[in-house]
């Protein structure tokens, strides 16, 4: 279970505050979706999750199953479960995709106490997995999103998240830049990963990813508040009445 | 006032310099280093080209002759080339027991002191006909004290397939170590070269190696120097090559080792449709100071040149690249391009960088560019997201960074061997 009671954060470079009080709870086998206009602290809140030093919580708790998340590392973070599907993929030209890939599953289950899988397992639980996103099996030896389309680089964060097997799911806009088939390819992978135990936040501007990937939860965040809580049928009534309804209801409970 | 150069005292380690060949040339050749280092003596600062390198220490302390020293034994040995046929020199002296010499056709590959006594006529020529020794006090140093080394003779055609790997092990405290390497690489040959300047564990060596490499027309040599000595020793080499028309001569320089460690390395391409590679890749942490200077010749038309330097810097160390490119007056059709790039990890470091291009023709093709960067903290936090340490991020990070110029040697071993080298120095 993820739990963010009270949270605040800020920017730790100006001190500029984003977060203003976040509280959220996901269950075990939950999705919730976190909308909001461009520049409310979406990916701020992800990226706090995630554990990204640019910003600094003045405030609140932050747990996983019960693990104080805000003491860890990233890398901490990422063994406990943690995935965060970014909205920008970073490119990492020199290191092979593959490489970094098993580097990243072995670091986790050197973390648990496991033994390293050997590379014949690898490549084969990888060729499996990277059809499920349908990528070219070429991007595998190819560095780190180097030189991958909009789209590639986000299927192949989906495809990174069903090779790690994370227990919280994080997806940054996965959606954003995405054609129709792509985008139903994404949450064709994120889909095939949804399990009573896994947990999924999934932050995005537009209506239409919540169409493939159902949520349980919908929230709205504005201004870094989360001003609107409600079931699935709320992305379809923000869809219809847009962001500029919120104004109008935040005014009117003056 | 200024001087230019330092008072030092290397008169003992020239009165005990080791015996020589017998060998009128080779006397004469001593006499000769020796009177170009008097002439030139140590720079100071003041000199540009040893403005980033201080001799003073060097120069302060009480030097003695390289001695033959502690035995090195077998067991203290590693190899970089997979069944390579492997060379050992230990303070400057090549060891017979130690070596591999097995018979190969077309190579010869021995002590430079026994190729002098048999084969005369081929050596007496060649050995200090490469280096310029009037303008590096050490390599004129080396050739006052020199006696013994590596003497390599591909023939004419041989296509050699196992890699020889030189391995020179300094031992002694204050010792001074002069040896030299020649390579002849006949008309059409083929041959991979590793060249390593290793120490026994610690040792406060100074080592001043000459290498001279002949390319003749058509051959392919690669050749790949690391230097990895102790933290407490200096280096300061020459290595300089002359290579024929149609020929490639791939020279890599590895700079990971020694307190203070100097390479002069000039290549003359003096053969039409030449192809010669200089790439460097330096990694310096601690107290370090690693100095480069390339000079690259295009004397004739039609050749070209790449060359790559990678330097990862860490900690208090200091770096410097120095790289000048000459295309004479004749030289048309040059394509020369050259890089060189940094990368800094802790904001102690310092850099020196001064690409030279100097260009006399005028129908060429030269480029150049520098950069100086650091971990990109984007990408470290995206591994650190998947679950990747900070300390294998970086040590992944600064692999990538390197792979540039690694991934261009060709023997497997080796390149697999110096990642691992470059990952434990970093961690
Ligand atoms: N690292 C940062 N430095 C400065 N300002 C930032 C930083 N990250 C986010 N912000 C600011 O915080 C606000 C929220 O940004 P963000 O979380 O990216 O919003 P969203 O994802 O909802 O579009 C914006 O005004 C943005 O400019
Ligand atoms: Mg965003």
């Amino acid at each position: 279970m993820l739990e963010i009671k009270s949270l605040t954060a800020q920017v730790e470079e100006d001190g500029k505050q984003i977060l203003k009080g976040i509280d959220i709870t996901v269950r075990p086998g939950e999705v919730h979706a976190i909308m909001g206009p461009n520049g409310s602290g979406k990916s701020t809140l992800a990226n706090v999750i995630a554990g990204r030093e640019d910003y600094e919580v003045t405030g609140g708790t932050m747990t996983l199953n019960g693990e104080d998340l805000l003491e860890m590392d990233p890398d901490e973070r990422a063994h406990e479960g943690v995935f965060m599907a970014f909205q920008y993929p970073v490119e990492i030209p020199g290191v092979s995709n593959t490489y970094f890939l098993r580097a990243a599953v072995n670091a986790r289950r050197k973390a648990k106490g496991e033994e390293e899988i050997s590379a014949m397992n690898f490549m084969k639980m990888i060729r499996d997995k990277i059809k499920l996103l349908d990528l070219s099996d070429d991007l595998l030896t190819r560095s780190v999103n180097e030189g991958f389309s909009g789209g590639e680089k986000k299927r192949n964060e989906v495809f990174q998240m069903a090779v790690i097997e994370p227990t919280l799911c994080v997806l940054d806009e996965t959606d954003s830049g995405l054609d129709i088939d792509a985008l139903k390819t994404v949450a064709d992978g994120v889909n095939a990963l949804r399990s009573p135990d896994r947990m999924f936040v999934v932050v995005t501007h537009y209506q239409r990813l919540l169409n493939y990937i159902v949520p349980d939860y919908v929230h709205i965040l504005k201004d870094g508040k989360l001003v609107k809580s409600g079931g699935k049928e709320l992305a379809l009534e923000l869809e219809e009445k847009g962001y500029g309804w919120l104004d109008e209801e935040t005014a009117a409970a003056k | 006032m200024s001087t230019l150069t330092y008072e030092s005292d290397f008169s003992s380690v020239v009165s005990g310099a080791r015996p020589l060949p017998v060998s009128k040339a080779a006397a004469e050749l001593r006499a000769r280093g020796l009177e170009a280092f008097n002439t030139q003596g140590l720079p100071t600062p003041k000199q540009e080209e040893w403005k980033y390198f201080p001799l003073r220490s060097i120069a302060d302390r009480s030097w003695q002759p390289g001695e033959s020293g502690p035995a090195v034994f077998e067991e203290d040995l590693t190899w970089m080339a997979e069944d390579g046929l492997k060379v050992v020199m230990v303070n400057g002296q090549l060891d017979r027991n130690l070596s591999d010499l097995s018979a190969v056709k077309g190579l010869h590959c021995g002590s430079l002191a026994s190729a002098y006594v048999e084969f005369p006529d081929l050596v007496e020529p060649l050995i200090g006909s490469i280096a310029d020794i009037d303008n590096n006090p050490f390599a004129a140093l080396n050739t006052a004290l020199f006696h013994d080394g590596v003497f390599i003779r591909v023939e004419k055609g041989a296509m050699i397939e196992q890699t020889i790997e030189i391995v020179h092990v300094s031992t002694g405290d204050n010792q001074v170590f002069a040896p030299r390497i020649f390579i002849l690489a006949e008309e059409g040959c083929s041959a991979k070269i590793v060249e390593r300047w290793q120490t026994d564990g610690s040792s406060k060596s100074l080592t001043i190696p000459v290498v001279e490499a002949k390319v003749r027309e058509r051959a392919v040599i690669e050749h790949i120097r690391i230097q990895d000595e102790a933290l407490d020793s200096c280096h300061i080499g020459l290595w300089e090559s002359d290579q024929a028309a149609d020929s490639e001569y791939k020279a890599y320089n590895i700079a990971f080792g020694a307190e203070q460690a100097r390479l002069d390395q000039n290549m003359m391409i003096g053969g039409e449709h030449a192809v010669a590679r200089l790439d460097g890749v330096v990694c310096a942490h601690k107290n370090q100071i690693i100095d480069n200077h390339t000079k690259l010749d295009h004397a004739v038309p039609n050749c070209n040149s790449f060359e790559i330097y990678k330097q990862v810097i860490d900690d208090k160390a200091s770096v410097v690249f120095n790289g000048k490119i000459f295309v004479h007056l004749d030289a048309q059709k040059t394509d020369a391009v050259q890089t060189n790039q940094a990368l800094l990890l802790s904001p102690d470091t310092t850099i020196n960088s001064k690409p030279q291009l100097e260009i006399f023709a005028d129908d060429v093709k030269c480029t150049h560019g520098a950069t100086v960067g650091q971990i990109d903290e984007d990408q470290r936090f995206y591994m650190m997201q998947r679950g990747i340490s900070a300390e294998e991020a970086e040590g992944l990070l600064v692999y990538a960074f390197a792979a540039e110029v690694l991934e261009l040697i060709s023997i497997e071993s080796v390149k697999k061997a110096l990642e691992a080298r470059l990952y434990d120095k970093l961690n």
